[in-house]
């Protein structure tokens, strides 16, 4: 049967069919979608689905089911490899038992991510094998394979994937799903080098056994049906490319009508690249372009090869992101290979005429009405920053706030009144803010905030918060507490009561956490300004040792809230002073809630009905008193 | 006047450690708001010409017009400003028992205004703890529990603001002289709004050299002291030069030049040692404890006082010559150490290409001044 499929539905759908009984990650776009497809299907299939605390948890819980000789996936976006990277190396020193595959998706260009980071060097760094599938049919296929190929190996197999890989879709032929029960078994009492009955263990000396085991996959990607090639015998010019690229360099060759002189080899087998294939079309031309996403890692990969066969092959043209062919900063899309291909090849192109594209860059830079990034209508983070700001204000000695991963990142910018002043990794903010709350010795008078969501409390924020206690750092941590992963489709954490497939499961509270590792800690509603503001005030204040705030409140998209309003809200004209002294469309300009519109007619603030949710809270920030409250 | 925006105050003022936190641009908008004695303007704001600006007294207060505006002549730049006359007073048998500063004779005047409706609500500084708070008072009572010098710099006017919002008409206000200039330029309309009436119907000015930085001053009373258990501060007359703090638990001295390294920078660029454009100013009679210095400037001050004595309320005295000589050679001293400062700092009727001053008066009240 044939179906429309999500890269990251193949994905999963691909590990149901090679049997997998245990799957593990941490929710990070673009890979979410992984866990979520797995976990519906958990009670049917039987398995067990784990939105872990972490990455590095993610792949520990994974490598466990391996070890008992289960087959067992771990998903996580690219900077979730760096999370679980110190286990990485240690998992791949040790080896597996049941197949076991990492699943890494990539945001190139950083749409949803404060990064671009690149996961597969974490392959070639650790020495494991490295596919990545170029269509939606491979990204099941493949999937399939790794698991066989881990268990060939004994070791795990890392797949790659980018954005328009997983959140694209097409069509995807399904194959079978396998029956039979799994027994956990758990073998430690052989010898310690025997693979399947010994203590699973890394040690220096099982670095040869890793190179070996490198040695036996590059074997099979000779002969791998994932690597393809199509164009002619002797092109005038090789494209080597991976992924979603292989899309976009099969729509540039047609659009340019060169088919008859680019030849694509389309490598799903990255790392190692297998030398044999590579001589064979590296010897065909004189000219190479290599077409990836991210880094030059496939592009530095191949001139390694190029120049240790260079005696059989000869010398070669090749170009790329080094050469500047190809972007090393951004997302690629089939205009960026048209433009390579075209100057390349000396054939004239021009996606859009020089003209049209300066009228309508013109036109976009006037017309276009200005879209800053935003919280939802609604969204508790808006008040938390408007009592974070105002209250750093008065405190008056040049406070800042160190941010985080989520939602609440945007705080950097105006939907949080540029309150943010550093962001890094997940738990980082509160890591910096125990750092600079240390340096009172060098005359730094400064209170330090940092800001950090629940979920993010929980996969890296408590080791800070312990850092901070223990060695006295004074600094207050605000955890903004909406109830969920908001930011990357509302997952659960450690602090709800229901888990990935739905079970209930008992909660941790953050407050008591906090608590019992001995910081001063409040909790406020965020709604309610004037409190918030005023614990705040009272907290920066206290020096004696580390604080937490917890700000309580939904997220507006949250299930408990989407459906409810709470308050109908309405603008009363005649009390509205609109720009002028006194108020300077304090609503409109600075708060900027979308549910409030500014009409420019009447020169005062309106309440967008169908955008506003009732919140309640811009009925307090209004000088006038001018905006209304309802109970809905 | 030349009247600018809140970044023109920001510039001017805030960011160049000026503000004295006297509360006039305060509860005017939602942009400017005070805590703990400092003033923080929480958003950038995009009004051209804001009240804010007007009245701040520390940008672009031209002293001349304001005289002419105030007391129908200029600002001659004489130590003690316009007064019709100077004389002792302290509060009479009508005025109920207080914690009075020296003679009583602000709270006197309040709850004489009081009682007769002169003034329907009093905007007055009263204290929680160690910190001076902004406190509208309507009864005798209340204007009781706010007797007693602060000595700290405290946002008064934001109350005054806040009551001429709620829709104050015959307002009465205790300021200090930065206070009062700010006052003074408000009643003055510089905004030119319709309709305008001068809500405030009593002004009574405070004398003062100089105030302390509260968040300073906190920070050297709680090694002391618990500051939660402060009821009243109180600079004895010299040969003291002690600053006494009362707590419930009793009352500890501290050395005054320890106290005097606390003072706002920016007072040592206020010229008015007697709130000149008052109705009324009040200060210590020098050298007593008992009794206040009361400077009686306008018409609608000449009346009151006059009406207060009439009613019991004030105990009024001839002013002896030396007190007044030695108060008007103090009074020329700041001023004119203030001045060559302003001028120095290049804010004295600066041009308008060069930016914005802090003062303007013209070229005999300089020379007056500066002797």
């Amino acid at each position: 049967m044939e179906y429309m499929a999500m890269g990251n539905e193949a994905f999963a759908r691909g590990a149901l069919e090679a049997g997998v009984k245990v799957a593990a990650g941490y929710p990070g776009t673009p890979s979410s979608e992984i866990i979520e497809q797995l976990s519906r299907a958990a009670k049917q299939a039987g398995i067990y689905v784990e939105w872990s605390v972490n990455e590095k948890l993610a792949l520990e819980v994974a490598a466990a089911a391996s070890f008992a000789e289960l087959r067992s996936l771990a998903v996580m976006k690219q900077n979730g490899v760096n999370v679980a990277s110190d286990f990485l190396l240690h998992l791949a020193t040790s080896g597996t038992r049941g197949g076991m595959v990492l699943i890494a998706c990539e945001d190139p260009g950083a749409l949803s991510s404060v990064n671009e980071g690149d996961a597969r060097t974490f392959a070639k760094l650790v020495e494991i094998p490295l596919l990545e599938p170029g269509d939606f049919q491979e990204a099941k296929d493949m999937t399939k394979w790794a698991f066989e190929l881990s268990e060939k190996i004994r070791n795990l197999v890392m797949m790659r994937s980018v954005t328009r890989m997983s959140h694209a879709s097409g069509n995807v032929r399904f194959g079978p799903l396998p029956s039979g029960e799994a027994k956990a078994e758990y073998k430690y009492s052989g010898g310690l080098l025997d693979p399947n009955t010994g203590p699973v263990t890394a040690g220096g000396y099982r670095h040869r056994f890793v190179l070996e085991k490198l040695k036996k996959a590059v074997a099979l990607f000779e002969e791998s049906p994932f690597n393809t090639y199509q164009g002619p015998e002797k092109p005038a010019l090789l494209l080597i490319t991976s992924s979603a690229c292989y899309l976009y360099s099969r729509e540039a060759a047609r659009i340019l009508d060169v088919e008859d002189k680019v030849g694509i080899l389309k490598l799903g087998t990255t790392w190692p690249l297998p030398p044999n294939l590579l001589k064979k079309h590296l010897a065909s031309t004189d000219n190479i372009l290599i077409v990836e996403e991210v880094m030059p890692f496939m592009e530095e990969n191949v001139k390694v090869l190029a120049a240790e066969m260079a005696a059989e092959i000869g010398i070669k043209n090749f170009y790329g992101k080094k050469s500047e062919h190809i972007p090393s900063v951004g997302e690629l899309n089939p205009d960026v290979v048209l433009s390579a291909l075209a100057d390349i090849l000396d054939v004239g192109y021009e996606s859009v005429p020089a003209e049209y594209a300066k009228k309508t860059g013109a036109l976009a830079y006037t017309k276009a009405p200005a879209r800053a990034l935003t919280f939802c209508p609604g969204c508790p983070h808006r008040a938390s920053f408007w009592s974070i700001h105002n209250a750093l204000e008065l405190d008056a000695r040049k406070g800042f706030v160190c941010g985080d991963i989520g939602c609440y990142t945007m705080a950097i910018g105006p939907t949080g009144f540029n309150t943010v002043k550093s962001v890094h990794s997940m738990g980082s903010g509160a890591g910096l803010a125990s750092g600079f709350a240390k340096l009172r010795q060098f005359g730094m008078e400064q209170p330090v905030v940092a800001v950090c969501g629940d979920s993010t409390f929980f996969h890296s924020a408590i080791p800070a918060l312990v850092n901070a206690v223990h060695h006295k750092a004074d600094f207050t941590l605000i955890v903004l507490d909406n109830s969920g992963t908001a930011m990357t489709g509302f997952q659960p954490h450690p602090g709800l009561t229901v888990n990935a497939m739905n079970d209930e499961v008992p909660a941790l509270d953050i407050a008591e956490i906090c608590r019992a590792m001995g910081a001063k800690v409040e909790v406020r509603d965020p709604f309610n300004l004037e409190e918030t503001q005023n614990a705040l005030n009272q907290l920066l204040e206290y020096k004696e040792g580390a604080k937490v705030l917890i700000l309580r409140q939904p997220c507006a998209l949250s299930p408990q809230r989407k459906a409810g309003q709470k308050f109908k809200m309405q603008v009363d004209e005649a009390l509205c002073l609109g720009e002028t002294c006194g108020c300077g469309r304090l609503c409109t300009r600075i708060f900027r809630c979308p549910g409030l519109v500014w009409d420019q007619e009447k020169g005062i603030s309106r309440i967008d009905e169908v955008i506003c949710v009732g919140c309640g809270v811009c009925a307090d920030i209004c000088p006038q008193q001018a905006i209304k409250r309802e109970v809905a | 006047m030349r009247i600018f925006g809140s970044n023109e105050l920001k510039e001017d003022v805030l960011a160049k450690g000026l503000c004295i936190g006297c509360g006039a641009c305060i509860n005017l908008c939602p942009y400017f708001r005070s805590y703990k004695g400092k003033t923080a303007s929480l958003f950038p704001c995009t009004v051209e010409k804001g009240r804010c600006f007007a009245y701040c007294p520390k940008v672009e207060v031209d002293l001349e017009a304001l005289s002419e505006q105030t007391f129908g002549r200029p600002y001659d730049g004489n130590p003690l400003g316009t007064y019709r006359a100077i004389k002792t007073a302290r509060a009479g048998k009508a005025v109920g028992a207080g914690q009075f500063q020296a003679g009583g004779t602000v709270s006197a005047l309040m709850c004489f205004a009081l009682s007769q409706g002169i003034v329907d609500a009093a905007v007055l500084t009263g204290r929680e703890e160690l910190l001076p708070v902004p406190r509208l008072a309507r009864t005798a009572e209340e204007v009781l529990s706010c007797a007693a010098s602060k000595y700290t710099a405290a946002p008064t006017l934001s109350a005054l603001n806040e009551a001429i919002k709620a829709g104050g008409e015959r307002l009465g206000v205790v300021a200090t002289p930065c206070q009062t200039l700010a006052a003074a330029l408000l009643r003055q309309n510089p905004m030119n709004e319709e309709n305008f009436r001068d809500p405030i119907s009593l002004l009574v000015g405070l004398f003062c050299t100089w105030s302390l930085d509260y968040r300073a001053f906190e920070a050297y009373v709680a090694g002391r002291v618990d500051i939660h258990k402060v009821r009243k501060v109180d600079i004895p007359p010299p040969p003291a030069e002690v600053l006494e703090i009362y707590t419930d638990n009793g009352r500890i001295t501290v050395p005054l030049d320890e106290v005097r390294t606390l003072t706002n920078d920016t007072c040592g660029y206020c010229l008015d040692m007697t709130a000149e454009f008052s109705d009324l100013s009040v200060g210590v009679l020098e050298g007593r404890t008992d009794k206040n210095t009361l400077i009686i400037r306008s018409k609608r001050g000449e009346e009151v006082a006059s009406a207060a004595e009439k009613a019991g309320y004030l105990v009024l005295e001839e002013m002896p010559t030396e007190s007044l000589e030695h108060l008007r050679w103090a009074a020329g001293n700041k001023k004119k150490r203030a001045l060559a400062r302003i001028q120095e700092a290049g804010r004295l009727n600066t041009a308008e290409e060069a930016g914005r001053a802090m003062v303007r008066m013209n070229a005999d009240a300089i020379a007056a001044i500066l002797g």
